[in-house]
């Protein structure tokens, strides 16, 4: 009877908070006040799947939703990324009959990296995806080795692990286990020989601490590397990106299927080879996957066109406290040949949570920004002095940068008199506060 | 150790130092590295992981008894995060064993692997005119710091309820603030670079570090109001 009770108010203040716009944890939340071990009384379906990881979660499971349904499946999962216990509890719960049965072929769920012990403590994956270990939230998180033993606590005799094997962080939940399924990139040609980054997590071994040899980058500690003393290495992809051409927007998978990027990022031709992977071992054919990720544009806002006046531009939403994902998008805009404008806007730190910390902007690469093809480059918001300290360090030249506190001053600088393309990085915290001035899409 | 961006506490200091006049030369140490003391003017370690700052507590025991007769000299040094830890005389890690420290201080820590302790903070020096921002992120406390370096206004300290935070020793600051503190707070830069040049240094190009302080600090203050209201 509980669990009737419990899994009808669960869809009920589901139902009631849709309507008022409301988050997805709530219902959750109440459910597990309601009935603790809820989740361990729910018949689940015989795939369950999860992605956890620093960066490209949501992404990720999206990609993996659209092939997935695209083929017929039925699939659950948090659309909207409340990927804590009680988002996977709403999840779960609202796609439950009354009677406590999972209506779905499989169960997707995008995990939070700190808290899937708690989650997975119910339920058990049977397929379990990490994409990356980053320095992301340190300002919650503590750092990547205190992330990555907050995830082995999430891991479960019985689960087929699926790892990115060119992450030397990642990798070391799989190695010395077999059945592990790995995926990653061959030599690229858009790879360095030596790390470009200002920092490199992957400097030391990570199973006994002696010195790593990176024998190809693909991006910061993402590369081919190996362990000059224990043998830790990377290890031989079963999934592969074979080539990419970011210029022409192209990559290649298995050496077989060529996919166009809609967006050209590396963050991008990993979220579709793990949603490719994940895929290929529920069975769907290579081929159709492909056409599926064939110029496939993300719903989940991460990546938004607007017009500004006469102008054009992207923008690229990055995590604020997290440098990869800023690396990531300044790599974009330094990649854009025809030259642009960048916006950088640093109002609030976090939406979620106070804080007036910015030692991360000291692990951002912004020396790429220095290239010619970027001609202005303008720093907004509340943390702007910040921000112009940290750009004086760099060897960009000091007349390129324009300084505006006020996100509205910088938008009407932007709309006055130029033409170039405008590439707009900040984080969900303040997108919204440029999005208000501009015509998005 | 350089985890939140700790090294731009030396970029921070030489660039000081450069504007002030002076020629500078960095030498960047690692583990198995040794090196000579006496010929240096500054000093900076920052923050680790939790073993990896057990591996650099090993290496540096060699350096216990050179790091000991440089703090007598009354140089400068800088040691932020879990690295000033290694300072006392044990850390007992979060699976219960105990390493021995330096023991040039009479301080024990000691780490779990429950909660990661983190937050803004406001530190008040009386060595300076106005308070310290920051962020402290740790999951370590300390016990028997008989003199602490800062008093606190907002945050964390060296442990639950503690109103001091920070070692000092003749000129050696040892704090758990995270990151370049020496950016974040230009005042403390120029404290510091004063005792390394042994005169006033320069400080006319660290106008939005000073803009930023003012900002950092308004929020922090803020804040701390709201949670006292």
């Amino acid at each position: 009877m509980r669990v009737i009770f419990t899994i009808l108010v669960c869809k009920l203040l589901r139902f009631a908070g849709k309507l008022l716009g409301k988050g997805s944890s709530l219902p959750g939340q109440v459910a597990l006040k309601l009935c603790p071990d809820i989740l361990s009384r729910i018949s689940l379906p015989d795939y369950i799947i999860a992605v956890t990881g620093s960066n490209g979660k949501t992404s990720t499971v999206e990609m993996i939703a659209h092939i997935l349904t695209g083929s017929g499946k039925k699939v659950a999962w948090n659309k909207e990324g409340s990927n804590q216990i009680e988002g996977v509890t709403t999840l779960v719960l609202d796609s439950a009959t009354l009677s406590g049965k999972v209506k779905a072929d499989i169960l997707l769920i995008e995990s939070d990296e700190r808290f899937a012990k708690y989650t997975f403590k119910y339920i058990k994956p049977t397929h379990y995806v990490i994409t990356n270990l980053y320095r992301d939230q340190l300002t919650r998180n503590g750092h990547p080795e205190w992330v990555y033993n907050a995830i082995e606590d999430s891991i479960h005799d019985g689960t087929q692990l699926i790892l990115n094997a060119d992450d030397p962080l990642v990798s070391r939940f799989g190695w010395g286990k077999k059945n592990v399924v790995w995926f990653g990139a061959d030599k690229l040609s858009t790879d360095t020989e030596t790390l470009e980054s200002v920092y490199n997590d992957g400097a030391y071994c990570p199973v006994c601490k002696a010195k790593m040899e990176y024998s190809t980058h693909h991006y910061n500690h993402i590369g081919h590397y190996r362990c000059t003393k224990c043998g830790y290495k990377r290890m031989d992809t079963q999934y592969t990106i074979t080539s990419v051409d970011l210029d022409k927007g192209v990559m290649e998978i298995d050496g077989k299927y060529k996919i166009s990027l809609a967006l050209k990022s590396l963050y991008n031709i990993y979220n579709i080879l793990s949603a490719y992977t994940v895929a290929s071992i529920v069975g769907i054919d290579g081929e159709k996957i492909a056409a599926d990720m064939n110029n496939y544009v993300l719903k989940n806002g991460r990546v938004i066109t607007f017009k500004l006046g006469s102008r054009e531009g992207t923008m690229l939403t990055s995590k604020h406290e997290n440098s990869i994902s800023y690396d990531q998008s300044l790599r974009v805009a330094s990649a854009y040949k025809q030259g642009c404008d960048v916006m950088i806007i640093v109002d609030a730190v976090s939406r979620k949570y106070f804080t007036s910390d910015v030692s991360w902007l000291w692990d951002i690469d912004f020396e790429m920004l220095g290239s010619p093809n970027i001609h202005q480059i303008v720093l907004a918001g509340k943390y702007v002095n910040d921000l112009a300290v940290r750009f004086s360090y760099t060897d960009i030249p000091q007349e390129k940068i324009k300084l505006f506190e006020s996100i509205d001053k910088a938008v009407d600088h932007l709309d006055s008199g130029r033409k170039e393309y405008i590439y707009v990085i900040t984080c969900f915290s303040d997108k919204g506060k440029f999005l208000g001035k501009v015509n998005g899409d | 150790m350089n985890l939140y961006g700790d090294y731009a506490n030396v970029s921070a200091m030489c660039r000081i130092l450069e504007k002030s006049g002076e020629d500078v030369a960095v030498d960047r140490l690692s583990l198995g590295d040794s090196a000579d003391f006496s010929g240096y003017d500054f000093i900076f370690t920052g923050s680790g992981t939790e073993n990896n700052q057990k591996l650099v507590l090993n290496d540096f025991m060699k350096y216990r008894d050179q790091l000991k007769s440089y703090i007598e000299s009354g140089k400068c040094a800088l040691m932020t995060g879990n690295s000033f830890e290694m300072l006392g005389k044990s850390i007992t890690d979060a699976e219960g064993k105990t390493h021995d420290g330096l023991g040039l201080l009479g301080f024990t820590v000691k780490e779990q692997n429950k909660t990661r302790m983190t937050s803004d903070v406001i530190y008040k020096a009386d060595f300076l005119e106005t308070p310290l921002v920051g962020f402290v992120n740790k999951c370590s406390e300390i016990e028997g710091n008989e003199s602490p370096l800062f008093k606190v206004s907002l945050g964390l300290g060296d442990c639950e309820g503690c109103a001091g935070e920070g070692v000092r020793l003749n000129n050696l600051f040892g704090t758990h603030l995270t990151g370049p503190a020496l950016i974040k707070n230009p005042h403390f830069l120029e404290y510091t670079a004063k005792l390394v040049l042994g005169r006033q240094p320069e400080t006319r190009h660290l106008e939005y570090e000073k803009a930023g302080y003012e900002i950092t600090l308004h929020e922090l203050t803020k804040r701390m109001n709201e949670n006292r209201g």
